[in-house]
C-alpha cells in the first residue's frame, strides 16, 4: 500500500515555544522525501505529527486526501524507524518483525511467513531467533526497518535512522535503505541533519529552519537554485554576493547571487571585468586532496571562496598576491530575488 | 575498568580492609551466635552453647503453637505480598506514564511514606481504624492490607527503576505498530518488568514475613503470626526454641534468595 501524503499548514506549540509555524508539504505516492535541518528546526516534530505521536494546534495531515489528523497512531498504518530503533528487547528478531501483525490479530502462519519474507528483504535470513541485544547496530537498524514495513504501512517514517551508526556503515545503509524503499514503493519521510544522507537517499529534500519549511525540491534544484540565503549556505558552500539590477549596473540591490566555489576558476588579468569576476589579495591557499581551497578578499564582495581542481598550478598564489577568479558561465549563478515576496513554500517542481 | 585495589588505595589499603572486616563481623556475628545457641543441649539461650543437640529444632517443629503461628504467617504474608506486588507494579507503571513533574513527585512520595513513617505510629493508626470498622474487626483483613502497604514500596522502587532504564520510544513504537494499550501493557511492559516484579515479590515477602509491629496491633485475638510467637517467646521463656525457630526461618530465606539468584543466572545464560 502506498499513499500520497499531505501536511497542510500544521502548527504546533510546545509550552511557549512555537515549534512548527505553519508547515505545508506534499509527497507523491512512493516518493522519498527527507526533512533536513539543524536541531531545533522542527523536523522531528513534523515527523511525529505525521505518525500521530504529536497533536497539532492547527492544520491537517491527509493520507490520499483522507484527513487522519485526529486518528490515533495505531490506526494510521504508519511504520516508524526510531533513532534508537526501539526494538523490544524481550522478543526475538522474528517476533519483533511480526509485532504489527500480532497487533492486527493476523494468524500465526501469516506472521511467520511475513517475518521470513521481511528478513529476506533486509538480508537477515537466519537471524530470526536471535534477541536484539546480540545484534550489531547495523543489524538492529535492518530489523527496525523490517518491522516498520511488515504490516505494509501507508507511510514509512524514518527518524534519524542512521545517526547511531559509524560513517562507513552509514554510507552502506544509505544505499540499502534506498534499495528497499524503491523495492516496496512505500511513501517515505525521513528526518536527518546530515546533508549527504539527505541528498543520497531522497527524491526531494525539504529544508526546515526555525519551524518553517523553507524549500522542498530535488537535491539538484536545492543546490542550484536555493530559495534563500539560508538554504544556499546550509547545503554545501556558497559565496553570497549582492546582486544589482538586471544589467548588473543598477545601484539598487535587487537580490543575492549564489556563486558556488567550484564554479569559479582562475582567470588572467586581461580578462574583462564582468559581473561575476572577483579580484583581490589571496588570503589562504590550502590543498585538500581532491581540491584546492582558495580564499580571496574581494573588495565589497568580502571573502570569496574558490574551489579549484587539484591539477591547478597554484605556485604563484601565496597569501597577499593579487588574484582574479571568475564564473564564466552566468547560467551557473543563481540570483535570489528580493523583490519577490518571500514564499512560505516554493511551488514544487514536478520531475 | 577499575585499577587493582592495591594501587588504587595505596597505604589506605590496611585501614580499609580492617573496616571491611569489621563490617562483615557486625553483619554475621549476631547471626552466627543465634545459630550456635540453637543447638545447645541445655535449657537456656547461652553462648557458647552447652554441647550439641537438635532437640530444640524437634521441639519447635513438633510444637502445634509454633506450627500454627508459622501457617498464619505464611498465608497472611502470601496474600499481603500479592496485594503489595499489584499495588507496587501498578504504581510504577503509572509513574512511567505520568508526564507532569509534580504528579511524578507526588506519586514517588506516596510510595515512600510507608517506609518513612515509624511503624508503631502506623500500627497505632491502623489499630484505631480497625476497632472502628465493625465488619472487619476481628478479621485479618486490615492486618493483611497494612502489611501489603508496607511491602508495596519495595516492588514499586524496583519496577520503577527498571521502567526508567527502558528505551522511552518503546511505547510510541508499539503504538505506531498498531498495538492498543492493553496489548502494550501485556506484550511490552509486563514482560520487561517481570524480573523486577519477581525480585520485588521476594523483598516484599521477606519484609512482610518478618514484620512484628503491625502484628502486635492488628492480629485478631487468638491469632498469632510467627514474629508475634517469637516476640512472645523472647519475653516469656527465652528458651532456645526461639533461636532454633529464627535459624529455621533464616535458612528458608537464604535458600529462597539462592534459588532466585540461580534462576536469574539461568535466564541470563542463553542455552
Amino acid at each position: 500500500m502506498t499513499v500520497g501524503l499531505t501536511v497542510d499548514d500544521v502548527r504546533v506549540t510546545l509550552g511557549d515555544n512555537e515549534v512548527l509555524k505553519g508547515v505545508t508539504l506534499h509527497a507523491e505516492p512512493g516518493e522519498f522525501v527527507t526533512l533536513l535541518g539543524a536541531s531545533g528546526s522542527g523536523k522531528s516534530t513534523l515527523l511525529n505529527v505525521v505518525a500521530g505521536l504529536q497533536d497539532v494546534d492547527r492544520g491537517a495531515v491527509l493520507f490520499d486526501g483522507v484527513d487522519v489528523t485526529r486518528r490515533a497512531p495505531r490506526h494510521r498504518k504508519v511504520g516508524v524507524v526510531f533513532q534508537s530503533y526501539a526494538l523490544f528487547p524481550h522478543l526475538t528478531v522474528a517476533e519483533n518483525i511480526a509485532f504489527p501483525l500480532h497487533a492486527a490479530r493476523r494468524p500465526r502462519a501469516e506472521r511467520a511467513a511475513t517475518a521470513q519474507r521481511m528478513l529476506d528483504l533486509v538480508q537477515l535470513a537466519g537471524f530470526a531467533d536471535r534477541k536484539p541485544e546480540s545484534l550489531s547496530g547495523g543489524q538492529r537498524q535492518r530489523v527496525a526497518l523490517a518491522r516498520a514495513l511488515a504490516a505494509d504501512p501507508a507511510v514509512l517514517l524514518l527518524d534519524e535512522p542512521l545517526a547511531a551508526l559509524d560513517k562507513q556503515l552509514r554510507e552502506q545503509m544509505q544505499v540499502e535503505i534506498t534499495r528497499i524503499q524503491r523495492h516496496v514503493g512505500t511513501t517515505t519521510v525521513a528526518v536527518t541533519h546530515d546533508q549527504v544522507e539527505a541528498l543520497t537517499m531522497s527524491d526531494r529534500v525539504a529544508i526546515m529552519h526555525d519551524g518553517r519549511l523553507v524549500q522542498c525540491a530535488t537535491p539538484e534544484e536545492l543546490y542550484r537554485r536555493p530559495a534563500d540565503e539560508y538554504v544556499a549556505r546550509f547545503l554545501g558552500e556558497a559565496n553570497l554576493v549582492e546582486a544589482h539590477g538586471p544589467d548588473g549596473r543598477s545601484p539598487v540591490v535587487t537580490g543575492t547571487a549564489v556563486v558556488r566555489p567550484e564554479d569559479l576558476q582562475l582567470v588572467d588579468a586581461d580578462t574583462p571585468a564582468g559581473r561575476w569576476v572577483f579580484e583581490g589579495p589571496v588570503q589562504l591557499v590550502s590543498f585538500q586532496g581532491s581540491r584546492y581551497r582558495l580564499e580571496l578578499l574581494a573588495g565589497h564582495a568580502g571573502t570569496i571562496l574558490c574551489s579549484l581542481p587539484p591539477h591547478t598550478d597554484v605556485g604563484a598564489l601565496s597569501p597577499g598576491v593579487h588574484a582574479r577568479v571568475a564564473c564564466l558561465d552566468p547560467g551557473l549563478v543563481h540570483v535570489i530575488d528580493h523583490r519577490r515576496p518571500a514564499l512560505d513554500h516554493v511551488p514544487e517542481v514536478v520531475a | 575498568m577499575n585499577p587493582p585495589l592495591r594501587r588504587a588505595l595505596g597505604h589506605w589499603r590496611a585501614p580499609v580492609c580492617v573496616l571491611a572486616a569489621a563490617a562483615a563481623l557486625l553483619f554475621y556475628v549476631p547471626f552466627l551466635v543465634v545459630v550456635a545457641t540453637s543447638w545447645t543441649g541445655g535449657e537456656f539461650v547461652l553462648f557458647p552453647p552447652q554441647g550439641f543437640s537438635l532437640r530444640w529444632y524437634a521441639s519447635v517443629l513438633g510444637d502445634p503453637e509454633w506450627a500454627q503461628a508459622f501457617r498464619t504467617s505464611l498465608w497472611t504474608s502470601a496474600v499481603a505480598t500479592a496485594v503489595a506486588v499489584v499495588i507496587g507494579t501498578l504504581g510504577a507503571l503509572a509513574l512511567s506514564r505520568l508526564r507532569s513533574r509534580t504528579g511524578r513527585r507526588l506519586l514517588r512520595t506516596l510510595f515512600i511514606v510507608p517506609i518513612a513513617i515509624p511503624p508503631v505510629a502506623y500500627g497505632a493508626g491502623l489499630y484505631l481504624v480497625n476497632i472502628g470498622s465493625e465488619p472487619l474487626y476481628g478479621t485479618f483483613v486490615l492486618f493483611v492490607l497494612g502489611e501489603a502497604v508496607l511491602g508495596a514500596p519495595y516492588v514499586f522502587v524496583l519496577v520503577a527503576n527498571r521502567l526508567e532504564q527502558t528505551d522511552p520510544t518503546l511505547h510510541p513504537a508499539a503504538a505506531t505498530l498498531g498495538a492498543s494499550w492493553p496489548m502494550i501493557l501485556w506484550r511490552v511492559d509486563l514482560p520487561l518488568v517481570l524480573p523486577s516484579v519477581l525480585r520485588g515479590t521476594l523483598f516484599a515477602f521477606v519484609v512482610i514475613f518478618d514484620e512484628v509491629v503491625l502484628s502486635v496491633f492488628l492480629v485478631p485475638v487468638g491469632g498469632r503470626t510467627l514474629p508475634l510467637q517469637m516476640l512472645g517467646a523472647s519475653q516469656e521463656a527465652f528458651s532456645p526454641q526461639l533461636t532454633a525457630a529464627s535459624t529455621l526461618v533464616s535458612v528458608v530465606a537464604v535458600a529462597a534468595l539462592a534459588l532466585f539468584g540461580l534462576a536469574a543466572r539461568i535466564r541470563k545464560d542463553p542455552p
